[in-house]
């Protein structure tokens, strides 16, 4: 099939996922509903007289958030995901590699034991506190690993990375230890959830996860060339050191931005790069934004399932991204193998 | 001289004085020559070209075409020499014409890099060059060692140098591809006399098939440097691999003639 046939497919099949995943819940409501709704809200366009208000509410104020915050949390961590693996050579690399995620725990279980709360940030606070602990983290072990190994390759990167990951998950077992009556509001967290979220979410995340993929196309010929390694970079013309710190601290702003939003979520960074790239080959310049778009569309998926499948109980999107992800993945990895 | 190093020393700690691979040498190559370093298993070979190409900090000088590497950004280095380095793993795939179209992004000027008629052409003029015309939708993850390497070495050519810096490129090919390899860059030599190479072997028949000029090189040091012939017949050869070079290639090839 043609590139530019399966980009068109893709991103209708996605459109079509968000919908879905908009109109199903505990009460179904039909596609045109859906579309007059947004037609309505957006510009004004007067609704038909069968949709009842309820139906209004749900979508607009409930599921629509909720869908669109999943769509940038997985467009987010894929793109992050996709560069992570890139610069550092590495297929089995992710978006919390170099710590983001423990980084990030760390700071929200510094804010839910201690009881901070802060007049100005509201509720902000607790996802603005793990969006700046997972950005610090990154930071330490970038300067770390250039202080290390003066061209910062890749193996310092990913080790440093691993080993201070897991330095921050022993602060965290301690602080979750002796605080054991908020541990249950700290795992809720790490595990990840989209419930409750509002168009503030959505408009802040957006605006980051848009921003941050639109500097990293930027960059698309250099992460095509990265890929060779860093003395190959180097040899063909790339500024290999200076591109890759600006490369991880767009990945980590992904992440982040992810991350404080919705929690610990795995599996969609690692896998739909991997998908993104079966599909329509290496070249960033079809795999970034594409990975926006599938990993996006998959996520509002995911958390539709999440949902649906045992609703009212509601089950944690990350078990679900791993559930659906892990077979889909293998079917689509291996399908092209065995041939 | 195109090429000059002077008291170089250089090392992978960030002061190359501390520990270093290179210990003072100085060398220096002539535009249209072919110059090949040859010595034993961590003598500093690969040190001493990563230092030549810009990728290590070092101590004295290292000139190409009369300017200093330090100084020089990385496309400056690459408009230069382009680099074949040792056969490398390929972790995410890329077309072969891809790859290849790699070696010219030292010439792209609009910001996404979209490739310009010329680089079309040279592109295409390298992948009819080593044969890899009919394979340019191909994988490369699909393709053989020796035919990776072949790609690597239109991409090198893509970068359209007159310098060309070899890091024992022939390594894990066997003897067809060593032998096509060889022709290759014999072909490119004579193309036009500006075409100058510089390459590290450890492979004494390679070298001396592939360059003019030797130096070989032990512990970081020139142990000596001078025309195929001089070298081939000194005593500085068994110095450098701790062997009778002699008596083990006439052992070896013993039964061939």
């Amino acid at each position: 099939m043609k590139k530019e046939l399966k980009i068109i497919i893709s991103i209708i099949i996605s459109i079509i996922v968000l919908i879905l995943s908009v109109g199903v819940g505990s009460v179904y409501i039909p596609a045109t509903d859906i579309v007059s709704v947004i037609l309505n809200k957006l510009f004004n366009v007067s609704l038909p007289q069968s949709i009842e208000d309820s139906y209004i509410s749900i979508l607009w104020d409930i599921r629509m958030p909720r869908a669109f915050t999943a769509f940038f949390v997985g467009a987010a961590l894929s793109v992050s995901g996709v560069v992570i693996q890139s610069i550092l050579q590495n297929p089995l690399a992710s978006s919390y590699t170099l710590g983001v995620s423990s980084g990030a725990s760390l700071g929200a279980a510094i804010v839910i034991t201690s009881g901070i709360t802060s007049m100005v940030l509201g509720f902000f606070l607790l996802p603005l506190a793990g969006f700046a602990a997972g950005l610090l983290t990154v930071f330490l072990v970038i300067a770390v690993s250039e202080k290390l190994d003066q061209n910062m390759g890749n193996h310092t990167i990913i080790l440093f990375g691993m080993v201070f990951s897991l330095f921050v998950n022993a602060i965290l077992t301690i602080i979750s230890a002796m605080n054991s009556e908020h541990m249950q509001r700290l795992i809720l967290w790490q595990m990840g959830s989209f419930s409750g979220r509002r168009w503030i979410h959505v408009l802040i995340l957006s605006i980051c996860a848009v921003l941050g993929t639109l500097v990293i196309i930027f960059f698309v010929r250099e992460l095509d060339i990265m890929t060779f390694g860093d003395e190959g970079a180097m040899s063909i013309g790339v500024e290999t050191k200076k591109t890759k710190i600006i490369l991880l601290v767009l990945a980590t702003f992904l992440t982040g931005a992810a991350v404080c939003f919705s929690g610990i979520i795995g599996f969609v960074d690692l896998t739909i790069p991997h998908i993104t790239r079966r599909l329509f080959g290496s070249k960033h310049k079809y795999v970034i934004p594409m990975s926006f778009v599938l990993g996006g569309a998959f996520m509002s998926f995911a958390d539709m399932i999440s949902r649906t499948i045992m609703a009212p109980r509601e089950i944690p999107v990350g078990a679900i991204t791993a559930l659906v992800g892990a077979p889909f993945f293998a079917y689509v990895y291996f399908r092209g193998k065995r041939a | 001289m195109l090429i000059e190093c002077k008291n170089l020393i250089c090392g992978y700690d960030k002061n190359p004085l501390d520990n270093p691979v290179i210990k003072d040498i100085s060398f220096s190559v002539r535009e249209g020559e072919s110059v090949a370093i040859l010595g034993a298993n961590g003598c500093g070979k690969t040190t001493l070209i990563r230092a030549i190409c810009g990728m290590l900090p070092y101590a004295g000088n290292v000139h190409v075409d009369g300017r200093e590497v330090r100084t020089m950004k990385r496309k400056d280095i690459a408009g230069k020499l382009s680099v074949l380095m040792q056969f490398s793993n390929v972790y995410f795939s890329y077309t072969v014409e891809e790859t290849v179209m790699l070696g010219r992004y030292l010439y792209s000027k609009n910001i996404f890099g979209l490739p310009g008629i010329k680089d079309r052409e040279i592109v295409n003029r390298c992948l009819n060059q080593y044969g890899l015309d009919h394979e340019r939708d191909r994988q490369i993850s699909q393709l053989s060692g020796g035919q990776l390497q072949r790609v690597f070495l239109a991409r090198t050519m893509a970068q359209d140098t007159d310098i060309i810096v070899l890091d024992e490129p022939t390594n894990h090919l066997d003897i067809k591809y060593q032998s096509e390899f060889l022709t290759y860059l014999s072909d490119w030599k004579n193309e036009d006399k500006k075409h100058t190479l510089i390459g590290v072997f450890h492979d004494i028949n390679i070298a001396i098939e592939a360059a003019d000029k030797l130096i070989l090189l032990k512990d970081g040091e020139i142990l000596a440097d001078g025309s195929k012939a001089e070298i081939i017949s000194s005593e500085f050869l068994r110095k450098t691999f701790d062997i009778d070079v002699k008596e083990y290639m006439k052992k070896q090839y013993s039964h061939w003639i």
